[in-house]
């Protein structure tokens, strides 16, 4: 009987070991409690909120020049497909991705707005910037959603129980907020000083020069030309933004000098192959390929150099498939995988534009200039239009030869009301349904209050 | 938690010591069998005359003390034919039992303990080696197929070392594992694939790396009674194997054995050729009202080259397998030993599977009281393995969908590699290349070793202690030179090559330390109880580094590589500490009783559910032993079985408890975003299982049946429950919704015939289970599966569905009059959108089963197994590609294209073929067909010498078989092969064909020389 009770001791000690079997730590994961209550977290959290941004970026480009007349079909993945026949779905996983991505972006930015005040020892310039860079985060994936899809959940926190079922909030009170955010941010954004070179502080990370071109941006779409010309026109000044001699160095390399707000990929963190990956989509699979109709645009004289944007290769040409590729969206090892959601040359184009709508066409302070300046970079041939609609329609083409790929034609159609009349003539199955994303139908079935709620059309 | 672990071993201690102090001479000794020589447990050994009586444990052993010398003891057990021996004098009775009945002796391990068959209250299906020893099966998973009722094995491909799925009743789980709980030699060992890299749905198999032929019986757990013994983990069932020890009493003997054959797919895929498709694509180009000519597709130019791309790619496989075992023992120590070498060609040109095994067993009984014992499996394989399935870069994939129009090689005898102009782009790679010219190896390795020892503490009560690893080491060594689809086509991830390698090891630690305690009441109330503990521990160490921009193709290793940008290493350690128990209770071997409980504590379950207790009761009533019943003369057994309880399933992943948050990038900076939400809660998923049957046997045993049907009901399901977006999260890991399996199963064995030398013997066993999702988060579809066209995936888990549905739009047929597809308008809104996707089908059978048929005359043997399906769905997803109507003109098309539509009023089934009309290539259940199979799985004709011949050369037997497996399959499936499964191990996507490699037919000679 004694030895029975001495192995029982000796079980009941073995039992000591139990902790290190039943909890053992995890190598690749920090929980929680432990990620935001220092000052030393601050960074790492920060980063996580660029991160966040950087995840919207190729959906939104996808978004902006796929659902328009960009792009055909050249492959095989279904999603592309309904971008390339415009028969876009609410299945559609680009749609998806988009969507999470915004509210992914947003839920880092709450948290930082919730948590951040709260941690002791922050220094107060640490601690406002990065509020004011939440502010801005916030504002921006609300501007691109409810450019998207329309009226949308507005998310102020990080509350799971009431975000889980939220309603559509108008498009007016959501872009009431973002206004409101860029305003917040723009105030407490560091400035950087006219000439700086360094990519880190001009196109990495926010200044107060970016959220001006927000607005710009901003205004824009509110149609305030007079606010999107002095935005615009303040970016423009700064001085720390210049146009690169040639476009080829807009289409080739990262971080260029002109470059506003640039999302940046290192040779480690490629996004490869992955579905959104851009290029796995326009040069890897080519499972999208500019349209005949860009590629005539492109290519002619009024284009000049920004014919870089797309390439030919004989060795693709067969079938239906034209040959040509897109070309801004390179590989980390070319230095050239990053994605622009903001530069300079928008900048001339958001002012052109809205000196155009105000009437001022010629002159130094005229539309005509700021397209002018664009179009000597490229080896274009100057325009003299006078005419105030005509200004109008250059500036368009403008955008498509400037701006092909990053993410504005879409956007652009719609706000300024040409999306039916461009689209319908280039795909038989365009309806204005698609002037709107459909909410992607995950959400309409998870989240109560959007059940019902889907966009018209889908 | 410790005091409750204090308050069950205290109550254990007050169980323990009920010991008759009674005053006498001590006897002990081992009860073995005639047949085999191996140790029997349960029988019941008296001292005559008396009441004092014990049964044997799980070792064979007793102790007993009796009155004097001169005692005589008595022996007996149903099934076994009883005996009477004087003890004389002697300390040690040792005693060699014969069996009466079939089957009922048999020697049965449950878990931590061993019985016979006829004290078992649950639910168990032994598989003897004897079943599957002239089936070329690569591991002991593939050789249950058929061969057990209620256990469904499919294997996913015809890929040497490839994965298989294996249930036991049904699938418990969506989110966590389907996979029983495999354990060898009481280690539970590692399962499913054992490499990381993607090769586009076929998978390894760890258990390829154990030889079937070094098995001496494989059990299956099918019950709560049964099961609730391993607790958290037994929910899919127990799988229990146990390799070949030495016998005692019995000389040294020596088995060689030869396998030698050939492998060939079982069924090529009937696909157009040039002219033929040509044809039809110049037909889908007009019909989208373009010019064929000017596309290139030009009658008697492009069909100039027609290459057979499934002939060029496919091969007939050479299969060998070599073993040689030494087998023997005595009274106090036994042996096995063996080594073998097994090397199976694939039927896709590079690929293949090559394995080394050894395994010894050794068990010393050094005292009366003391006996101690090991066993080692070490394993050494090299698998050559090639894309497929879903990669567009397959070997066997590709070449179904390569246009005919072009050849793998140039006039220079050169492989075409991608970007060559005279080659079709994508996304066509030429599968030639692509299976020649990569370098896919991995290289597994297996040890698996334990050492035991066993002290009888006091007469009876046994304290046994066992220490075991089992220890992995997998290697993969890829490389893909700039002549293939990644390595030069994809710029951004090769460009110049690409190679991967990594390094994985996984190790589990395990203790096990048992105290089993036999006793008699006075008066037939026999008691065999057993408590333990067992701590598991376990760790999963990787890395893996990849590298490009090689100088030259000459230049495979990453030492070369010009970028090495990509690498990883990981470390992850999960744990169980357990403790357990089961008393065992009969009364004069006719009723019966069994209580089992498991009490685990998991490192996977939530702060707040860290512990749980898994208990199961059953009880069996042995009719034939009733005194009204002895008037039934052929009746031999009959014992009914209930049986009740819970078990668990805690294989839901590492850390999916916490709310952590992981490393991310920015432009070079490192942070940290958020990776999931916090659940304290999380825990276990749990079934209830309720289990009624019967054993029994007639005619002397030439009739036995086991009948058992269940109705098992799991809850708290893992479920990453999907959460809007707005939150920031796509889901949240919860225990959320239940599955049910209910269903029936029969076992019959037959001999029909057995005179005049000629005897012939039946097994059938047949399989229903009936699953369904009984309550999920919400009633709205979740899909899984494949992307598809039209409708957002391939499958759906849906309440009041099983697992394993097909979700699509419905096909109602080809519309006469325009050729166009038309599709029921579920939601009837006037057009056909997603919200049209309903239920199609399901892949899980209503009814499965095997059948064996042996006959031996003089020597002579024939065996017939065959196996089958019936009532699942495949879905023929290659079809969406190969049978597309003219969705793309980028692949060849199946022979059945020729049947589409081409003018009004053609009746078919197969819509008009249109350049880039999707909508006729809508994912719809025209592309889900009936799975139903019935298989000769194996049959083989086998001769043994006579006796007299080879006993004169010093040889025990000689023999020599053939043997045939998926010699013929009877479908209506129009596809090669309906037992593939594209997602290998998947559950709510089985059943999908997707350019899966089918099966292979194998036919061998072999040769068995005993020694």
């Amino acid at each position: 009987m004694r030895s029975v009770r001495y192995i029982t001791v000796l079980l009941l000690v073995s039992l000591a070991s139990c902790q290190t079997v039943l909890e053992p730590d995890p190598v690749d994961l920090l929980v929680d409690e432990l990620v935001l209550n220092e000052p030393n977290d601050v960074q790492p959290v920060r980063l996580g909120m660029y991160n966040a941004l950087r995840g919207t970026a190729a959906s939104t480009i996808i978004a902006g020049d796929f659902t328009a007349d960009y792009i055909q079909f050249n492959g095989t993945f279904t999603d592309n497909r309904e971008f390339g026949n415009k028969q876009i779905t609410a299945a559609n996983s680009v749609v998806n991705t988009l969507w999470g991505a915004l509210y992914r972006t947003i839920y880092v930015a709450n948290f930082i707005l919730e948590t951040l005040p709260g941690v002791a020892g922050v220094p107060e310039s640490t601690r406002k910037q990065v509020l004011a860079e939440a502010h801005f985060m916030r504002a921006w994936a609300n501007f691109i959603g409810t450019y998207t899809y329309g009226d949308i959940p507005q998310v102020t926190s990080t509350n799971q129980a009431a975000n889980r079922n939220i309603g559509r909030t108008a498009r007016a009170t959501i872009l009431a907020s973002v206004l409101a955010d860029y305003q917040a941010a723009l105030a407490d954004l560091p400035a950087v000083a006219a000439g700086s070179t360094n990519v880190t502080t001009n196109a990495t990370y926010l200044n107060k020069a970016t959220c001006q071109a927000a607005l710009a941006r901003f205004y824009l779409y509110q149609r305030n030309w007079a606010q999107a010309e002095t935005l615009a026109g303040q970016v423009i000044a700064s001085g720390i933004y210049a146009l690169e001699t040639n476009y080829s160095d807009v289409v080739l390399k990262d971080f260029t000098r002109e470059s506003i707000l640039e999302v940046g990929y290192s040779l480690s963190d490629d996004p490869g192959t992955t579905a959104t990956s851009l290029n796995n989509l326009l040069v890897g699979r080519r499972e999208v390929i500019p349209s005949n109709q860009l590629i005539t645009t492109l290519v002619s004289t009024e284009a000049g150099t920004r014919r870089e944007t797309i390439g030919f290769n004989v060795q693709n040409l067969r079938g239906s498939d034209n040959g040509w590729s897109v070309r801004k969206y390179g590989t980390a090892s070319e230095d050239n995988n990053n994605i622009v959601l903001m530069r300079l040359a928008e900048m001339y184009l958001i002012r052109a534009e809205a000196r155009a709508q105000q009437g001022k066409i010629t002159g130094a302070a005229g539309a005509v200039a700021d397209l002018n300046v664009l179009r000597t970079r490229a080896n274009a041939p100057a325009i003299a239009l006078t005419a105030q609609a005509d200004v109008v329609l250059a500036v368009e083409r403008e955008r498509v030869y400037e701006l092909a790929f990053e993410g504005h034609r879409w956007y652009d159609l719609v706000r300024t009301g040409r999306a039916q009349a461009v689209m319908s003539a280039f795909s038989p199955n365009w309806t204005s349904r698609f002037e709107l994303w459909p909410i992607p139908q995950s959400e309409i079935q998870q989240n109560p209050a959007l059940a019902g709620k889907q966009n018209p059309g889908y | 938690m410790r005091n409750n672990y204090r308050l069950f071993w205290g109550i254990l201690l007050l169980l323990a010591p009920v010991q008759l102090l009674a005053q006498g001479l001590r006897i002990s000794g081992r009860v073995t069998s005639e047949q085999d020589g191996q140790p029997v447990p349960g029988v019941n050994v008296v001292v005559k005359g008396t009441t004092t009586g014990i049964s044997t444990d799980a070792s064979g052993n007793y102790s007993l003390t009796v009155p004097g010398a001169n005692t005589v003891l008595l022996f007996t057990s149903i099934g076994l034919v009883s005996q009477e021996i004087n003890a004389g004098n002697r300390t040690v009775v040792n005693v060699v039992m014969k069996e009466t009945v079939n089957e009922l002796a048999q020697v049965v391990v449950t878990g931590y303990n061993t019985t016979q068959r006829k004290d078992i209250t649950g639910s168990v299906t032994s598989v003897s080696p004897d079943k599957f020893k002239n089936i070329p099966v690569a591991s002991f998973d593939q050789a249950l197929q058929g061969q057990a009722a209620g256990v469904q094995v499919t294997q996913s491909s015809g890929t040497p070392g490839g994965g298989l799925t294996v249930r036991v009743r049904g699938n418990t789980s969506i989110s966590a594992s389907n996979r029983p709980l495999f354990i060898v030699d009481g280690v539970p060992v590692e399962d499913g694939n054992l490499t990381g890299r993607d090769f586009g749905g076929q998978q390894d198999n760890a258990f390829a790396l154990f030889n079937p032929n070094d098995i001496e019986s494989i059990e299956v757990l099918k019950d709560a009674s049964a099961k609730a013994i391993y607790g958290s983990r037994a929910a899919n069932g127990v799988v229990l194997v146990t390799t070949k020890r030495g016998r005692s009493g019995q000389k040294t003997t020596f088995t060689a054995d030869v396998q030698r054959g050939l492998t060939e797919i079982i069924r090529r895929p009937d696909m157009l050729n040039a002219t033929e498709l040509l044809e039809l694509q110049r037909e889908a180009v007009t019909n989208a009202g373009q010019d064929p000519d000017q596309r290139g597709l030009i009658k008697g130019v492009t069909d100039g080259v027609n290459t057979d791309w499934v002939d060029e790619v496919l091969r007939r496989g050479v299969y060998q397998q070599y073993q040689l075992s030494a087998q023997g023992g005595n009274d106090k120590t036994q042996f096995y030993l063996s080594g073998s070498y097994r090397d199976e060609q694939g039927v896709q040109l590079n690929n293949g599977f090559t394995r080394y095994t050894a395994q010894f067993k050794f068990d010393q009984k050094a005292t009366s009281k003391l006996s101690f014992g090991a066993n080692i499996t070490a394993s050494y394989a090299k698998n050559k393995r090639v894309k497929g399935d879903n990669f567009l870069d397959g070997v066997y994939s590709g070449a179904i969908k390569s246009l005919p129009y072009y050849a793998p090689y140039n006039e220079q005898g050169r492989l075409y590699g991608p970007n060559d102009p005279n080659y079709a782009g994508f996304p066509n790679f030429n599968p030639v290349g692509q299976a020649v010219l990569p370098r896919f190896v991995s290289y597994t390795a297996k040890f698996l070793g334990g050492v035991y020892g066993e002290y009888e503490i006091i007469p009876n009560l046994r304290f046994r202690t066992k220490a075991s690893v089992d220890y992995n080491n997998i290697t993969e060594d890829n490389f893909e030179p700039s002549s293939t689809a990644i390595g030069g086509f994809l710029e951004s991830v090769g460009g110049q090559g690409y190679g991967d390698f990594s390094n994985t090891t996984l190790a589990t630690l395990i203790s096990t330390n048992t105290l089993a305690y036999n006793f008699q009441l006075p008066g037939k109330h026999r008691f065999s109880t057993l408590a333990g503990f067992e701590v598991l521990s376990r760790q999963q160490r990787s890395n893996n580094v990849q590298g490009r921009l090689f100088p030259s193709d000459d230049f495979t290793y990453i030492r070369s590589a010009g970028v090495v940008d990509q690498g990883d290493s990981y470390l992850l350690n999960s744990g169980l500490i357990s403790t357990f128990g089961e008393v065992r209770y009969d009364y004069d071997e006719k009723y019966l009783a069994t209580i089992t409980a498991r009490y685990d504590g998991s490192s996977r379950f939530g702060k707040d559910r860290q512990f749980g207790v898994f208990p199961s009761a059953s009880v069996a009533w042995r009719l034939s032993s009733e005194p009204f019943m002895q008037r039934f003369r052929f009746l031999n057994d009959l014992k009914l079985r209930a049986s009740y309880g819970f078990t668990g399933n805690e294989r839901i992943g590492d850390f999916q408890f916490l709310g952590t948050w992981a490393s991310v990038t920015y432009s070079g900076s490192t942070g940290v975003g958020p990776s999931a939400l916090v659940n304290p809660l999380l825990q276990w998923e749990r079934t209830r299982e309720a289990n009624i049957g019967f054993d029994a046997s007639f005619l002397n045993g030439r009739l036995s049946v086991t009948v058992d049907a269940y109705d098992n009901l799991t809850d708290n399901l893992l479920f990453a429950q999907p959460i809007p977006l707005t939150t920031g999260f796509g889901s949240v890991q919860g225990n959320i919704g239940k599955v049910g399996n209910r269903g029936v199963e029969l076992t019959i064995s037959t001999v029909n015939i057995d005179r005049g030398g000629i005897r012939w013997s039946t097994d059938l066993n047949l399989s229903h289970n009936q699953n369904k999702v009984v309550e999920l988060v919400s009633n709205e579809p979740i899909f899984r599966g494949y992307t598809a066209d039209g409708v957002s995936r391939t499958n759906v888990i849906l309440p009041g569905q099983p697992l394993g549905t097909f979700w699509g739009l419905k096909f109602l047929g080809v519309d006469p009059a325009t050729g166009n597809a038309i599709y029921d308008d579920k939601n009837g809104d006037g057009r056909i959108s997603p919200e049209d996707g309903q239920v199609i089908g399901n892949a899980q059978p209503k009814l499965t089963g095997g059948f064996t048929n042996r006959v031996s005359w003089k020597g002579i043997e024939l065996s017939v197994l065959l196996q089958g399906s019936y009532g699942n769905s495949i879905l023929n997803f290659s079809n969406t590609t190969l049978l597309n109507a003219g969705a793309d003109i980028e692949n060849n098309q199946t022979r059945k294209a020729l049947q589409r539509w081409r003018k009004e009023g053609d009746i078919t089934s197969v819509p008009r073929y249109e350049l880039g009309n999707s909508y006729n290539n809508y994912h719809s259940s025209r592309f889900l067909e009936d799975g139903s199979f019935v298989r000769i799985k194996n049959l083989t004709v086998g001769y043994n010498l006579p006796r007299q011949w080879v006993t004169r050369y010093g040889m025990t037997s000689v023999r020599f078989y053939a043997s045939a497996t998926n010699l013929y399959t009877l479908t209506r499936y129009s596809g090669p092969d309906p037992e593939v499964s594209t997602l290998d191990g998947s559950t709510v996507s089985q059943g999908i064909d997707f350019f899966t490699l089918p099966q292979v037919k194998t036919i061998l000679g072999g040769l068995s020389i005993v020694f």
